[in-house]
C-alpha cells in the first residue's frame, strides 16, 4: 500500500515527527510512516494551498456581486447604466472569468496541489515555484476581468482576456503550477497512480492544449465559431470537470472507508471521457452555419457521453448506497456526494440538450445558462466546497470553529441553486418555445422569461449570503493559531447571553468566589 | 513506458485527434470559401464599430445567425430570407455567431432597420423607442451637452418621448456613430448558391 | 432524432475500435493487473480502522475483524465542523 519509508531515510526525521505529534495528537492508529509521509505531504504544500484558496474565495466574492449585478440588470435594464464598466456585456463576462478562472480553478487547482502530494506519498516539488504560479496565474485574471472592465475584449465567449496583456502571465503562471505537479509525479514514491492522479495529470496537460488552439490569433468567420466552442466546451470538460471528478474519486472513498465500487470502471470512464467529450463542443452551434458533419459528429459524441458519466456515476455513486448516514456527519460528503449527482444529472441533460429536437426549443435560451449552473455550480463548486472542508483543518491544524457556520452554508448554497436553477430553467423554456411561434412577436418571448429571472436573480442573491457565511467562516478558521482547539470567546454569531452575577463571574475567571455574595443573596432571597 | 508517459501520450493524442478532426480539417475545408461578390469587406468605421459591439458585449444578448428554414423558424420570424451560410462571415474576425436571443438576431438588421437615428436613439436609451424592451442603455457611447455647447459637426441625437432627458442635447460620440455603421452593414440578404462546405440544407 | 449520415457512424466507429484497440493493447501488457490494489492505495490503515458513526453494527464487525480494534475518529475527521 505504501512504499516503505524508514524515518531516517527522509532526512531530519526525528524533529517533523517530534513536533508533528505534537500539532496532531488525535492522529493515533497512524504507523509512524505513514504519519510522517501524510504530514510531509500536508506541510509542503500548506502554504501554496492556503493562498490558492484563499483567492479563491476572493474571487467567489466578487464574481457573485458581479452575477447578482448582471442579474438585476436583466429585469431591470435601467439599473447601472450610466458607467461603461458597469453595462452588461462587461458585468456579465467579469462574473464568468471571476467564477471560473478565478473561484472554480483557484479552488481546485488548490485541491489537486494538496492531493497529489497525498496520492504519490511524495512532498510537492517546487512548491515555491507552484506558489508563484498561483500569484502569476491570479494577476493574469485579474488583468484579463479589469481589461473586459475597460472593453478590452478578444471577442469570443470564454476567452475574452486580452492574449498580449493578460496571456503570459496566465501561461507562465499555469505552467509552473503544472511543473510542479509534474515534477512530484516524476519524483513519486508509490507505485501506483490512483485514478485521481490521472485526471489532475489530463487536466494539465489539457488546457494549455486549449488555451493555445483557442487564443491562436488567426481564427476567422464561421472557423472561429468553430475553435471558439471547441475550446469553451473543452475547458469544461477537460479542466474543470477533470479535477472535480479526481477530487470526487478521493474524498467520497477516503471519508467512507471503502474503496470506490469498481475500479474498473474508472480506467473506461477516464478514457471515454477524454474521447467523447473532446468531439462534443460544436453542439453550442447547432442549426449554425458551419458544415453540418461537424454538427452532427458533436451530437453523436454528445450521445456517447452516456458511456464515460454512467461510468463515473455507477462508481461514485454505488460507492456511496447504502451509507447515506455518513452525510449526516459529513459536511465534506454532504457536499461532494451531492456535486457527483450534479455531475451526472448536468451531463445527461447535456446529451439530452444536444439532441436536434430538444434544441430547437432551447438554443439561445437561458436553458443553457441554467444548464451551465447546474454544472459550474451545483458540481463543481459543490466539490470545491467539500474538499476545502476537508483539507482546511488539516492544513491549519485546528478544525472548523462553527457547526452552525458549516450548516448555514450548505442550507443556504442549496436552496439557492435550486431556486437558480429551476427558476431560470423554466424561463428559458418558457422564452424558447415564444421564439419557436413566429406568430408570436418577439416581445412575448421577452416578456415570458422575466418571471424566471426575478426568480433567478433571487437564487443568486441567497448563492451571495451562502459565501458570504462561507469566507467569514473561512477568516475565522485561518486566524485561530495553529492547533487551538477553541478560542476563548465564541464568534459573534454564537455568543450566548449569560446571566451575570459576581460568583458566575469569578468562577469564570477563575478566582475566588466574593466574601459575603452568598449571605448577601441570601438575604435579598435571590440565592 | 512508464505509466505516466502513458498518461501523457494517451491524454496528448486523444486531444490531439480531436484538434485535427474538429479544428485543422474544418479550416482546410473552409479555406476556399469565398466572399460573395454582394459582401463588402468592412470599412474602417464599420470595423471600429464592431469593437465597440465587442468590447460592450453585444454578442452575449444577441445572436448572428439564421438557422434553415426547415429546421426552425427564423425565417418566418423575419431574420433573414434564407439562413446563413458560412460565406456570409468571411470578413468576420472573430466571428459574433452569439449563443444567446435575449434580444433578436442581428444579421440582417441593417436591412430591416436601415435608419441610423433609429439605431442611435436606441441606442441611448432603448425604452425611449421600444418600451418593453430590457436592452440596457449606452448612454456612456453619447455626450449631454447644454444647448449652447453644440458644435457645428456634433451629430446631434433627438430622443422621443418622456423619457427624453431635460436642459441637454445628446450628441454621440464617434463609437456611437461607429457601432451604427456597422449594425447598418449587417445584411446578408443577396442569394447564394448552397455549398457543399455545408450551405442550407435539412437537418438529418 | 439519430443522425443517419453514414460518414460519422463509420468515424465513430473507427475511434472507438481505436480506442478499445489501446485499452486490449494496454490490458494486454499487464497495465491492469494491480487494479484493485490501486484503488486502496489512497488508504492508511488507521483509515480502514477508524470508527465510522454511521456505519450499521454489522459493518462495524466486519471492520473489527477484517483490520483489528476500531480507533475513535478525531474532531472534525470527515471534513467540516464536527
Amino acid at each position: 500500500m505504501t512504499a516503505p519509508q524508514s524515518p531516517q531515510g527522509a532526512g531530519g526525521a526525528a524533529a517533523p515527527a517530534a513536533s508533528a505529534v505534537g500539532a496532531a495528537p488525535a492522529l493515533r492508529g497512524l504507523a509512524p510512516d505513514d504519519l510522517e509521509i501524510r504530514l510531509r505531504a500536508d506541510e509542503s504544500s500548506r502554504v501554496v494551498v492556503l493562498v490558492l484558496y484563499a483567492v479563491a474565495i476572493g474571487w467567489l466574492l466578487v464574481g457573485s456581486i458581479f452575477g447578482d449585478i448582471a442579474s438585476f440588470k436583466l429585469h431591470w435594464p435601467d439599473f447601472l447604466t450610466r458607467q461603461g464598466w458597469l453595462t452588461f456585456g462587461r458585468v456579465r463576462t467579469a462574473h464568468l472569468h471571476a467564477v471560473n478562472y478565478g473561484w472554480a480553478t483557484a479552488a481546485l487547482i488548490g485541491t489537486s496541489v494538496w492531493l497529489l502530494p497525498r496520492l504519490v506519498h511524495t512532498e510537492l516539488k517546487g512548491a515555491l515555484t507552484a506558489l508563484l504560479g498561483g500569484v502569476l496565474f491570479t494577476i493574469g485574471i485579474t488583468v484579463g476581468i479589469v481589461g473586459v472592465l475597460l472593453g478590452v475584449n478578444d471577442g469570443m465567449e470564454w476567452l475574452e482576456a486580452n492574449r498580449y496583456a493578460a496571456g503570459p502571465f496566465l501561461v507562465i503562471g499555469g505552467g509552473l503550477v503544472g511543473l510542479s505537479l509534474f515534477r512530484t509525479v516524476a519524483a513519486r514514491r508509490a507505485q501506483h497512480l490512483y485514478v485521481s492522479v490521472w485526471y489532475i495529470l489530463g487536466a494539465f496537460i489539457w488546457f494549455p492544449m486549449l488555451y493555445v488552439v483557442g487564443k491562436w490569433p488567426t481564427w476567422s468567420g464561421v472557423e472561429s465559431a468553430a475553435v471558439n466552442w471547441f475550446f469553451a466546451h473543452n475547458v469544461l470538460g477537460f479542466w474543470l470537470t477533470a479535477m472535480s471528478v479526481g477530487a470526487a474519486y478521493y474524498f467520497i472513498p477516503k471519508v467512507l472507508g471503502r474503496p470506490i465500487y469498481s475500479y474498473q470502471l474508472s480506467v473506461i470512464g477516464f478514457w471515454s471521457l477524454a474521447l467523447f467529450y473532446s468531439l462534443n463542443g460544436m453542439h453550442h452551434l447547432v442549426g449554425g452555419p458551419i458544415p453540418t458533419w461537424m454538427v452532427t459528429t458533436s451530437i453523436v459524441a454528445s450521445v456517447f457521453m452516456f458511456i464515460p458519466v454512467v461510468a463515473t456515476g455507477i462508481n461514485l455513486h454505488m460507492t456511496v448506497v447504502g451509507r447515506f448516514g455518513a452525510l449526516r456527519h459529513s459536511p465534506t460528503l454532504r457536499f461532494v456526494v451531492l456535486g457527483a449527482i450534479a455531475y451526472t444529472a448536468v451531463s445527461l441533460q447535456g446529451s439530452f440538450t444536444a439532441l436536434r429536437e430538444v434544441n430547437r426549443v432551447t438554443h439561445f435560451t437561458h436553458w443553457t445558462v441554467a444548464h451551465s449552473h447546474v454544472g459550474g455550480y451545483a458540481f463543481v463548486s459543490f466539490v470545491a466546497f467539500g474538499a476545502m472542508y476537508y483539507v482546511v483543518p488539516r492544513l491549519v491544524g485546528h478544525e472548523w470553529p462553527s457547526v452552525r457556520l458549516v450548516r448555514w452554508h450548505f442550507n443556504t448554497v442549496l436552496a439557492g441553486i435550486a431556486i437558480y436553477v429551476i427558476a431560470l430553467t423554466w424561463s428559458g423554456v418558457a422564452q424558447g418555445l415564444a421564439l419557436l411561434d413566429a406568430r408570436l412577436p418577439f416581445q412575448v418571448s421577452v416578456e415570458r422569461s422575466i418571471p424566471g429571472l426575478y426568480g433567478r436573480s433571487l437564487g443568486g442573491l441567497i448563492l451571495t449570503v451562502g459565501h458570504l457565511i462561507f469566507a467569514y467562516h473561512f477568516w475565522l478558521m485561518v486566524r485561530m493559531p495553529r492547533g487551538a482547539t477553541r478560542r476563548t470567546l465564541p464568534p459573534f454569531h454564537e455568543a450566548q447571553p449569560i446571566l451575570y452575577t459576581a460568583e458566575a463571574d469569578a468562577a469564570r475567571r477563575g478566582a475566588p468566589a466574593p466574601a459575603g455574595a452568598s449571605a448577601q443573596r441570601r438575604a435579598e432571597g435571590t440565592a | 513506458m512508464t505509466r505516466v508517459s502513458l498518461l501523457a501520450l494517451g491524454a496528448f493524442a486523444i486531444m490531439a485527434g480531436a484538434i485535427c478532426l474538429l479544428v485543422l480539417v474544418p479550416q482546410a475545408m473552409l479555406a476556399d470559401v469565398q466572399a460573395p461578390p454582394q459582401l463588402q469587406p468592412y470599412t474602417e468605421r464599420q470595423l471600429a464599430g464592431r469593437r465597440v459591439y465587442i468590447a460592450n458585449g453585444c454578442v452575449y444578448c444577441h445572436s448572428q445567425q439564421v438557422r434553415d428554414p426547415a429546421f426552425t423558424t427564423d425565417v418566418d420570424r423575419g431574420w433573414g430570407a434564407r439562413a446563413t451560410v458560412p460565406a456570409d462571415y468571411v470578413y468576420d474576425r472573430p466571428h459574433l455567431l452569439g449563443t444567446m436571443r435575449t434580444g433578436p438576431d442581428l444579421i440582417n438588421v441593417g436591412q430591416r432597420l436601415p435608419d441610423m437615428d433609429w439605431h442611435l436613439i436606441h441606442l441611448y436609451d432603448p425604452r425611449s423607442l421600444v418600451e418593453w424592451s430590457t436592452m440596457p442603455a449606452f448612454p456612456f457611447l453619447f455626450e449631454e451637452k447644454p444647448r449652447s455647447a453644440v458644435g457645428p459637426n456634433d451629430r446631434v441625437v433627438t430622443i422621443p418621448g418622456p423619457r427624453a432627458p431635460r436642459g441637454v442635447v445628446v450628441v454621440a460620440k464617434p463609437q456611437a456613430v461607429a457601432l451604427a455603421d456597422y449594425l447598418l452593414s449587417l445584411n446578408r440578404q443577396y442569394p447564394v448558391a448552397a455549398d457543399t462546405a455545408g450551405g442550407p440544407r435539412a437537418a438529418h | 432524432m439519430i443522425p443517419s449520415s453514414l460518414a460519422v457512424i463509420v468515424a465513430t466507429a473507427a475511434l472507438t475500435l481505436l480506442a478499445a484497440a489501446a485499452l486490449a493493447w494496454a490490458w494486454w501488457r499487464g497495465y491492469f493487473d494491480d487494479l484493485d490494489a490501486q484503488s486502496r492505495v489512497i488508504f492508511e490503515p488507521r483509515d480502514w480502522r477508524l470508527e465510522r458513526p454511521w456505519e450499521s453494527p454489522v459493518d462495524r464487525l466486519e471492520r473489527e475483524t477484517t483490520y483489528g480494534a476500531p480507533i475513535a475518529p478525531a474532531p472534525g475527521e470527515w471534513g467540516g465542523a464536527a
